[in-house]
């Protein structure tokens, strides 16, 4: 068959600044659900194992946009990436310890994959998740910045991370007249808000 | 003189390759055939600097083989390391199983499945919508040439028809030369006010997008 006999060599261990997305299972069935209910184009699905998921994390440039995970306790770089970036955290079954307050946590995997979808199809105000990278606006315009696809998506949830994160984010929706803003919310997750409902606050 | 886009064929059977190659040199196109994983690679190590190829076919399943030094996976993994910007389809009797798709993924996270039970000319027909297809206001023609339809004029650089090739995806190209073709053919675009634009994604991503407007695209190929 045509396994490889070097698994170091494996493309789903190359790096790639392409909106990706990580599923890191015991085995391969999540993944392959996964790779089925995205369209293809807009995200690679990354099936990494515990042994190798720090690597593939890594390899994800500057960040897995999403990562997804069951059965699996986190690793030591997933962990820190997952608590410092804006990463869309799904979690199939029982959760382990380290996610961050904004993992969303799902008992079956039809409910998990809807929420895939959805993330992929995410649409706030005109921005949209472009194919492959970045958000679009109805104009045509492309948006660059891995902190605006995870707000985009994560809406209308956002990221228990400190605001300061956010500021560059912030200013490139002021410079592009988007109509949003970023803001910390009543649960103290950060998330997009319209510019009217933030300047009303 | 135009270069004819390479395709790498990846096939055990020497019947099938031999059908497969036919096919793509009668589409214009200069087929790289391998019977074994080992072939492939040299062919993929000896064509680095000179050519790049538009599209691979790979059969996972390589029994027959003359040599089996290398796998399948090995040439895939290849691929997804140095020659992200071709896309792949990998077929298999098995590609049902689980494993089987999980091992084609982790080699090359972006290959597109084919069902080798569907039969050679369901191969085929895939690849034929993939390689003379229609974007917006523009076709791939001979394998060779992209044309813009209200104009009839033609541009001949392999990257356009890598882009539309991939098109909606974004294509990332390995070179500065490789960069300039691709930005030259956005200003011919928009030279020929074409429904089609170039869209710059950065680090050497790139993608074609269609005016929403304008001529609809077929629909995309993507597993």
């Amino acid at each position: 068959m045509g396994v490889t006999d070097a698994p170091w060599m494996l493309g789903v261990r190359a790096p790639d600044r392409g909106r990706a997305i990580l599923v890191v299972t015991v085995d391969c069935e999540l993944a392959v659900a996964v790779h089925d209910a995205v369209r293809g184009g807009m995200a690679i699905i990354r099936d990494a194992r515990s042994e190798d998921a720090d690597e593939i994390t890594a390899a994800c440039l500057p960040w897995p946009w999403m990562v997804i995970g069951s059965a699996v306790s986190l690793t030591p770089a997933l962990a820190s990436v997952l608590c410092h970036r804006p990463v869309l955290t799904f979690w199939l079954g029982d959760v382990p310890a380290g996610l961050p307050g904004h993992a969303r946590c799902f008992d079956r995997p039809a409910a998990l994959l809807d929420a895939v979808r959805g993330a992929c199809a995410a649409q706030v105000g005109e921005m949209r998740l472009a194919p492959g990278s970045g958000v679009e606006l109805d104009d045509g315009t492309l948006m660059r910045g891995a902190m605006l696809e995870s707000l985009v998506a994560a809406y209308p949830h956002g990221f228990a991370l400190p605001a300061q994160n956010f500021r560059a984010v912030s200013n490139a929706l002021t410079r592009s007249h988007a109509g949003w803003c970023v803001q910390r919310d009543e649960t103290g997750c950060v998330r997009l808000v319209s510019s009217q409902v933030g300047a009303g606050r | 003189m135009r270069a004819n886009p390479e395709v790498l064929i990846l096939e055990d059977d020497a019947e099938t390759l031999d059908e497969l190659q036919t096919h793509f040199t009668r589409k214009r196109f200069h087929p790289l055939g391998a019977r074994s994983a080992s072939r492939a690679l040299s062919l993929l190590e000896n064509n680095r600097y000179s050519s790049r190829p538009v599209l691979a076919i790979i059969d996972w399943d390589l029994g027959k083989a003359p040599d089996r030094s290398a796998s399948s996976g090995d040439v895939l993994s290849r691929l997804a390391r140095e020659l992200r910007e071709c896309p792949v389809i990998v077929y298999s009797q098995n590609i049902d199983a689980f494993n089987v798709r999980s091992q084609i993924q982790r080699s090359h996270p972006r290959a597109l499945l084919h069902d080798k039970r569907d039969g050679d000319a369901s191969l085929l027909e895939r690849i034929d919508r993939m390689l003379d297809r229609t974007v917006g206001d523009l076709r791939i023609h001979d394998g060779t040439v992209v044309v813009h339809l209200p104009s009839l004029d033609q541009h001949h650089h392999r990257e356009a028809i890598r882009l539309v090739v991939h098109h909606p995806d974004i294509v990332t190209f390995h070179s500065d030369t490789a960069t300039k073709a691709v930005r030259r053919f956005g200003e011919w675009l928009h030279s020929h006010n074409s429904a089609v634009r170039l869209v710059s994604h950065g680090n050497r991503k790139y993608r074609l997008s269609v005016t929403a407007s304008e001529g609809a695209a077929q629909p995309c190929d993507k597993a």
